[in-house]
Order: structure tokens, then C-alpha cells, then sequence
């Protein structure tokens, strides 16, 4: 349990900034997920807080004691985290009891509380069968508990973990946020969470940063970032978006091409630039917003996903498995938009950021 | 169709047939002749042979020299390879490109030159270095004697701790870096870290390339025959020669002896290091590729710089400085610096004498035979071995690793014993049986260079071919051979190299007519010109050198060795 401060922390390797001024505080005992395209930072950033990589500049505090700063850096044997790597990293050399055990034999902890401590944790991660195996007699998914007991075992405060679950296959994984995400309420220790899959960061996260190119985009609660975006990377970058240019004007959004307008109470004016989720679009011909002419449609069991070209505008639309089939290919229908988001217009095609 | 693929089934075959056929009756008949010579000496087994072997003192002695000599500088070989390896691979030491070629550099030499640098600096009486340190300190005597059991395993370890470099770098760069970080998350201090996790991890590396330096130097001629011979040191390689050039069937059969502990010792090392440690090797090549992080040496960045700089400077600069420096010296007594004592005229003699002209003609041709033919037979071998399942190929693959392993001395004389008409075939005499000598020793080099490149170039490229309606000989022709090309051209220098000045074979297989360049340097060395001999070897440095930048430059960096 503790209290993470990021203070303008950037870093640069040679001339690339990979992480660029990000402040914040990670508070007791939540679970931060690091979001954002691939090479955007985040593994980076969890060295820093880490100590395997110094920022360029700026400071980084672990319970108001600062560990990187520019005159200090607290290497990552002092820092008393916990970490899971990427690769696992479970030492082939050592057996699972050996491998658990290591953090408390480095804290000199006595042979009979070491037994006892790395039997608890074993058997948290359900391994304790497995004490006596050699890591190259383990599964990935087992692996991977492997090195989760390793980082849980000297109870730290802190717990890193980056992608550990990437490697797995989507049962297994699923199973496994589950259990790190009741470790984690358990232990009631902070847990900082790299993933660059969305499912994973919306289902296990207190809150989540949006990160693109080392520029935080965004940060809050997985039900903020996915309905109140605050720029338009965030709202493509989290779920599925259409974007359609617009005019707000009046309390009104005229949409380029489009004979029809959407009310909108906001307060940005001009042009705009309109987000509509694939599922906020409705089939409706009385309350239609404007019409549009179906191309495809695609059965997916408990959905219909369809494109639909507007105005020069091409939109998907996820609606009701029921309607499938309802009407024939190129048919015009009547839409009705549930929900949007409005931005001021941008020329960047944000979308293209993404490496 | 069924018809046709039993015909490439067959054309397959009979390469693997030609060249295990080849390496049956030029490899592993001599050395099985050897084995069965040293217990059937008089047509009935016996172990006569073996019982007056090593109950003659001198021959009991030439045994512990090698094995006193050649554990030390295993031992120390992997006490310098191991923090070099590091600093160099794994730390922001300055200048670690520079360091790694000098390193690596010392592997292309041949042993004899280190010897005769060392000799000229730590002789006793005269040794450059000697004098120095004495006129500097004031001593009465000299610090050094290079005619020792120190003074060999001095030569020997600086020789030969680069085949521990090559090893330990390469396992060093390829461990995952995440599980010495995940050490340190867990608390352990960086020293920590390097004891519980780095040096039980790199163990294997460390026990394989510890056996590597002591087959090497226990199957040296070179150093031992100039430095030892003259302190009355022998070793077992030395004294096989020496039995060879007595002649007589009783030298031979005591020969024979020796040659076989030699061998047996040289095999059960290579089987230990391949098949018992390199089954427990963790450091396998992961897919990823990984970013080694570097250790920063903080405020020991410098001092371990200057010291690894010392190091490269007494070891490597100073002994070919001298090979240079003696080639233009008149007078060996005196400094070449002093007035007067400056000549070329080695230099020339060396380019003009017809004898060590027709010497160097005589190397040129036989390695160029051995390169060629050695790379012929790694390409097919190695496309056999990578390239499709047929059953057995493997065989050629591991008896080319045995004959690499076995040491050139026992290559030598099992070749003189079968080679020389007793058995219907006569090569003595002849070039061949040195080309098929150097073949035996350095083909493994060839091979290794093309399975690395062919595990590269992805099999698809071929199935391209294929589906176009090539055969595998066309294959090989239109799209093996022009991707692997550079990895060929290098694996053909690679045999190339040694055999260009190989001595210890060469010196006990010439004739009058068949003399080669490292017989004719060596003969200089000891017994005529110490700086003819200096110029030679300053020569075949140049050589060595110029082909290095040409070969790296060639792959793009990918071989120099
Ligand atoms: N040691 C280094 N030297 C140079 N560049 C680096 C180094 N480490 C990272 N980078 C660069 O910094 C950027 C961010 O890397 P980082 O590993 O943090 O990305 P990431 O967000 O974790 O990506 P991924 O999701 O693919 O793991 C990348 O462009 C990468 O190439
Ligand atoms: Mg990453």
C-alpha cells in the first residue's frame, strides 16, 4: 500500500522522447493500467518506476521518498516492488520453491518463515504441487504464476506487471485477470498494469492512462474513457468509433453530406468532428436522425454488424441480431444515433498515429 | 511421379554416400587404425606398448606437462575470458568495439607467432621485456624466464583464452536480460545478482568453453615445440613428433601411444562438452530478439577501461609489436631503435628467396584445394542436414565435428600410418595428404558458417522454387546459393586461414617438395633466422588482418572472425 508520484517525468533515448512530461499520483491500493498503441512508452515508463531505466529528467517519489530524480536514484534492489516481466523471466537454473523463495533468502528471512511464506503464495497461485518442478517442466500459463508468487512473496508495495498475460491463450487468460485482480483486492496492494489490450485494461483497472507517443491522453475510470473521451485518439483507440465531420451551430450539428442534423446542448461551436459508437446507431424509422443505405451485414451470433454508407460517409453499425437479414442489400433505412461525442475539428488523422 | 522422387531420393543418397565414404576412409580408418595399432603392436593384442610407454620417466613426464599446462591455462584462460566477455558484452566500457576485435583477432593467429613474440620478450638473458623492467626497476636478474612450465602456460592462456571469449560473449549476449533484472527486483544487489543468477546461468558456457581451452592446449605443437623444446619441456604433441621423425617402427608404435591417450582425451572431452553440458544449457536463442541492457559502471568505467586496455597492450599489441620490430632488427642483442641496427632485408628475403616462395606456392595451393573441396562438402552436407529429412545425415555432420576435435598431431600420424601405401593407398609425399589433413582439422569452421546461414534463410524460398518446377540441384544453383553466397565465402576463408600457415600437421607430413610456409617459418625460427622467421610471421599477420576487414566487410560484419 502506497502512494506512486510521478513528477514531469520524461525520457529520451538519444533524440526520441519516449515518454514526455507525464505527472500523476498513483493512489493506495489501486490498480493504474499503462494503455496505448505498440513502442508508446509504457513499458518505459514501468522501467522508470522500476529503476531500470533513470528519467531524463523529472522525479519520480514512492511514498513521499524520492527514488529518481535528478541529484537521487534509488536502485530497483532498494525499492521493494514486485515485478512481473514480459518474458516471465523464471530462473531455468531454480526449481519453483527456489525461484519463490529468492526475494525472501536476498531479505535474509529464516528458513522455517520462508517455507511457510512461499507455501501460502504457491498455493494462492494455485502451484503448490508444482514446488519440487524445474521451470523447463512448466507450462507458459504456470511459468507465469511462477513468476507472479515471485513478485507477491516479500509483500510488496507495489506490484508491476508488463503484458503478463500476452502470452497466453484467451481461456487461460481470462482466468488469470481474474485471479491477479483478486490478489490484488486481497493484498490490497497497488498494482501498475501494462497491456495494449483494451478488454483487459477496461475489465481489471481503477483507472486507466491512455498513452500515445509519450503523451498521456487521457486518465480515468475505464467507464470515463469509453464514454467521455477526451480527444479523439482516446475515442478510437478505446472501442470502436465512426467518425463524421460536422458544423455545431445553435444547438444543432449539421454532418457534412448528411441531410439531417443531431441536437447537441455542448458547448463546442464550428466545425466539429462527431464520434458515434458502432452500437449507439439504431434502426428507426420514425425517429431517424437521417438515412443510410445498407452494403453488408454480418451475422455474429448475438449481434448484427453492418456497414452503412451516408452521405459520402461510410458507418458501422452494431445492432440487434434480430434485425439480420430484415431488410435486402442496398436497401436505405432509417438511423437513429443514441449517443455521441463531439470534438473540435482536427486535420491530424489521429488514427494514423498508431504504430 | 513415384518414379521421379525415388530418383531424387537416390541422387541424395549418393552424396551423403561419397562423403561419409570419404571421411570413412580418410578420417575414421586411421584413427580406428591408430586405436587398434597402439594394442595389436606385434599382431596380438597386448598392452606391452602401453606398459613401456608410461613406465619410462621422460614419457610420464611429457604426459603431466601436458595436463599441468593445460589445466593452468584453462584455468586462467576462463579467469580472464569470463570479465573480459562481460565488460565488452555487457557494459558501457569505452571502447568495446575495439576490444572485441582485438580479442577475437588473437583466435586467427597462428600459436607459433605468440611463441616466438614471447620468447624474443621473456628470454632470460636477452628478453626485451626483461631488460626493461630490469633497467627500469634496477634488478639484478631477470624477472621473467619464458623456458618454464610458467612461461608456457603464459603463452598458451594468452592463446588460446580467446576461444573462452568467443564462447562466453556469445552466451552472455543471447541470456535474457529480464532474469537478472527480475534479481534485482527482488532485492538483490548488483554482486548479488552475478552470483545467484549470471554465474549459475552461465555455468554450462562456462564449463564448455573451460574444456574448449583445454583441448586446444593440450593438443598444441606449436608453443610447446618452441618455448618447450628449448627449456627440455615436453609434451605430449612434441614428443609424438619427435617419436615420428626417429622413424623406426618402435618410435612409431611409441607414437601411436601417446597419440591415442591424446585423442581419447580430446574425444571424451568433446562429448562431455556437446552432449552431457550442452544438454543442460539453459541459454537457448529466443525468437525475440533481445535488448541487452547494459551495465553502467558508474564511477569504474575508467579504471576498468585503462585496466582492459593494459591488458589488450601486454597481450596483444606488445608481442606482435615485437614480431614487427625483431623482422627489421641486424642485431638480435640490441634495440632495432638503436643507429644502425634498422634492415628490410628480411623483408625482401622473405619476397625473393625461391625456397620460401615456392613454400608459400606450396601452402597457397593446398589450402586452396582444402578450402574448396572442404566447402564443397559442408554446402551439400549442410543443405542435407537442414534442408530435408533424409535419414543419416547427420553421420557426416558428427564425424566433421569429431575430426575437428581430434588433435592435429594424431590427425597427422594416423594419416602417415595408412597413407603410405600399406594399405593400397599412397599419398605420402604428395600434397594430398596435407590438403585431406587440413580438411579433416578445419572443415567444422566451413560448416558451421553455412547451417547458421541456411537456419536463416526461411525454407519457403526454396518451396517457391520448387512449386516452379526445380529439381534440388537446381535449387541449390538458382536460390541457395545466391542468398547464402557471402556466408560460403566466408566459411571458405575460415578453412582458408589456418591451413594458409598450418605447422603442426604440415610438419610432419612435408617432403622436400611439398614444403609449406608454416614448416618453412618454423624451420627459421629454430634453427637459421630468427627475423626471417619474424618477417614471415609479420607477413601472415598482414595477411590474417587484411582478410579479416575483407571477410567482415564481404557479410556486412556478420563473420570476422
Ligand atoms: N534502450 C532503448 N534504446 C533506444 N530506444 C528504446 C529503448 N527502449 C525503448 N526504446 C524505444 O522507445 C519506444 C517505447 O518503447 P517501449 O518498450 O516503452 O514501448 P511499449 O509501449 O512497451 O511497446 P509494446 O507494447 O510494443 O511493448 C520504442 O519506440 C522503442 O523503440
Ligand atoms: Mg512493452
Amino acid at each position: 500500500m502506497s502512494v506512486i508520484t510521478l513528477d514531469h517525468v520524461t525520457k529520451k533515448f538519444g533524440d526520441s522522447v519516449v515518454v514526455n512530461d507525464i505527472s500523476d499520483e498513483f493512489r493506495d491500493g489501486e490498480f493504474i493500467t499503462l494503455l496505448g498503441p505498440s513502442g508508446c512508452g509504457k513499458t518505459t515508463m514501468l522501467r522508470m518506476i522500476a529503476g531500470f531505466e533513470k528519467p531524463t529528467s523529472g522525479e519520480i517519489r514512492i511514498d513521499g521518498k524520492v527514488v529518481s530524480s535528478a541529484d537521487t536514484f534509488v536502485p530497483p534492489e532498494k525499492r521493494e516492488l514486485g515485478m512481473v516481466f514480459q518474458s516471465y523471466a523464471v530462473w531455468p537454473h531454480l526449481n519453483v520453491f527456489a525461484n519463490v523463495a529468492y526475494p525472501l533468502k536476498i531479505r535474509k528471512v529464516p528458513k522455517a518463515e520462508i517455507k511457510e511464506k512461499v507455501e501460502k503464495v504457491l498455493e494462492a497461485v494455485h502451484l503448490s504441487q508444482y514446488a519440487k518442478r524445474m521451470p523447463s517442466e512448466l507450462s507458459g500459463g504456470q511459468q507465469q504464476r511462477v513468476a507472479l508468487a515471485r513478485a507477491l512473496v516479500a509483500e510488496p508495495k507495489v506490484l508491476l506487471l508488463d503484458e503478463p498475460l500476452s502470452n497466453l491463450d484467451a481461456k487461460l487468460r481470462e482466468r488469470m485477470r481474474f485471479e491477479i485482480k483478486e490478489i490484488q483486492a486481497r493484498l490490497g496492494i497497488n498494482v501498475v498494469y501494462v497491456t495494449h489490450d483494451q478488454g483487459e485494461a477496461m475489465t481489471m483497472s481503477d483507472r486507466v492512462f491512455v498513452i500515445n507517443s509519450g503523451v498521456l491522453q487521457q486518465v480515468g475510470t475505464p467507464v470515463e474513457i469509453y464514454r467521455k473521451p477526451e480527444n479523439q485518439f482516446v475515442a478510437d483507440f478505446v472501442g470502436k468509433v465512426n467518425f463524421l465531420k460536422g458544423v455545431s451551430e445553435n444547438g444543432k450539428i449539421k454532418l457534412d453530406g448528411i441531410d439531417g442534423t443531431l441536437d447537441y446542448s455542448g458547448e463546442i461551436t464550428g466545425a466539429v468532428d462527431v464520434a458515434v459508437r458502432p452500437e449507439n446507431i439504431r434502426i428507426s424509422e420514425e425517429n431517424a436522425h437521417f438515412r443510410g443505405k445498407l452494403l453488408s451485414e454480418y451475422f455474429t451470433g448475438d449481434t448484427n454488424d453492418c456497414r452503412i454508407t451516408a452521405g459520402g460517409n461510410e458507418l458501422r453499425m452494431i445492432t440487434d441480431a434480430a434485425t439480420y437479414k430484415h431488410f435486402s442489400d442496398s436497401e436505405t433505412i432509417g438511423l437513429y444515433i443514441t449517443d455521441f461525442i463531439v470534438f473540435p475539428a482536427s486535420d491530424s488523422d489521429f488514427r494514423k498515429i498508431m504504430t | 511421379m513415384e518414379n521421379k522422387k525415388k530418383f531424387y531420393f537416390d541422387v541424395k543418397w549418393l552424396f551423403i554416400i561419397a562423403i561419409v565414404g570419404f571421411l570413412l576412409v580418410f578420417q575414421v580408418f586411421p584413427l580406428v587404425y591408430l586405436l587398434i595399432r597402439a594394442f595389436f603392436a606385434e599382431g596380438s593384442f597386448s598392452l606391452d606398448a602401453f606398459t613401456r610407454i608410461y613406465s619410462t620417466s621422460m614419457n610420464w613426464s611429457c604426459v603431466l606437462n601436458t595436463l599441468i599446462t593445460a589445466s593452468l591455462s584453462m584455468v586462467f584462460g576462463v579467469l580472464i575470458a569470463f570479465p573480459l566477455a562481460f565488460l565488452v558484452g555487457r557494459t558501457n566500457l569505452y571502447g568495446r568495439k575495439l576490444f572485441r576485435t582485438l580479442f577475437l583477432m588473437t583466435y586467427m593467429v597462428p600459436p607459433y607467432v605468440g611463441a616466438m613474440a614471447w620468447l624474443r620478450l621473456l628470454n632470460p638473458k636477452v628478453g626485451t621485456l626483461n631488460v626493461f623492467l630490469e633497467s627500469i626497476f634496477g634488478l639484478s636478474e631477470a624477472p621473467f624466464d619464458i623456458y618454464s612450465i610458467g612461461g608456457l602456460v603464459w603463452v598458451l592462456t594468452t592463446f588460446y583464452y580467446p576461444y573462452a571469449f568467443i564462447t562466453l560473449s556469445r552466451a552472455m549476449e543471447n541470456m535474457d536480460p529480464s532474469l537478472e533484472e527480475a534479481s534485482r527486483i527482488s532485492g538483490a544487489s548488483p554482486v548479488k545478482m552475478l552470483f545467484t543468477v549470471t554465474l549459475p546461468l552461465m555455468l554450462p558456457s562456462i564449463a564448455s568453453s573451460a574444456l574448449l581451452v583445454f583441448v586446444a592446449a593440450a593438443s598444441c605443437y606449436g608453443i610447446p615445440s618452441i618455448i618447450g623444446a628449448p627449456a627440455k619441456i615436453y609434451t605430449i604433441t612434441t614428443r609424438i613428433v619427435d617419436y615420428v621423425y626417429v622413424g623406426s617402427a618402435e618410435g612409431l608404435t611409441d607414437a601411436t601411444v601417446l597419440a591415442v591417450f591424446l585423442m581419447v582425451l580430446a574425444l571424451v572431452i568433446l562429448f562431455i562438452s556437446n552432449f552431457v553440458i550442452g544438454k543442460r544449457d539453459y541459454i537457448t536463442i529466443s525468437g525475440k530478439s533481445v535488448r541487452p541492457n547494459t551495465v553502467d559502471l558508474g564511477k569504474w568505467r575508467i579504471p576498468l577501461t585503462i585496466l582492459t586496455g593494459l591488458f589488450a597492450v601486454v597481450v596483444i599489441v606488445i608481442p606482435f609489436a615485437s614480431v614487427f620490430a625483431t623482422s627489421f632488427t641486424v642485431n638480435m642483442g640490441k634495440s632495432v631503435f638503436e643507429e644502425g641496427n634498422f634492415t628490410i632485408k628480411y623483408w625482401e628475403t622473405i619476397f625473393s628467396r625461391n625456397s620460401i616462395v615456392k613454400s608459400a606456392g606450396n601452402s597457397l595451393i593446398s589450402s586452396v584445394w582444402a578450402a574448396s573441396l572442404g566447402m564443397i562438402v559442408c554446402i551439400i552436407m549442410a543443405y542435407l542436414l537442414k534442408r530435408t529429412n533424409v535419414r543419416g545425415r547427420s553421420i557426416p555432420d558428427f564425424l566433421i565435428t569429431v575430426g575437428s576435435g581430434t588433435p592435429s598431431v594424431v590427425i597427422a600420424l594416423s594419416l602417415i600410418m595408412t597413407m603410405s601405401g600399406r594399405f593400397g593407398i599412397n599419398i605420402y609425399n604428395t600434397i594430398w595428404i596435407m590438403v585431406i589433413a587440413y580438411m579433416i582439422k578445419y572443415m567444422l569452421m566451413g560448416m558451421r558458417s553455412v547451417v547458421s546461414a541456411l537456419s536463416r534463410v526461411s525454407p519457403s524460398l526454396e518451396e517457391a522454387a520448387q512449386v516452379s518446377g526445380a529439381g534440388w540441384l537446381r535449387r541449390l544453383k538458382d536460390v541457395v546459393f545466391p542468398l547464402i553466397g557471402p556466408s560460403v565465402v566466408a566459411g571458405w576463408f575460415l578453412i582458408f586461414m589456418p591451413c594458409f600457415y598450418e605447422l603442426t600437421m604440415s610438419n610432419m607430413l612435408y617432403s622436400d617438395k611439398t614444403k609449406s610456409l608454416g614448416v618453412d617459418l618454423f624451420l627459421y625460427q629454430t634453427y637459421h633466422s630468427q627475423q626471417t622467421a619474424a618477417a614471415l610471421a609479420g607477413a601472415i599477420l598482414i595477411l590474417v588482418a587484411v582478410l579479416n576487414i575483407v571477410l567482415s566487410k564481404l557479410t556486412k560484419g556478420k563473420f570476422s572472425i
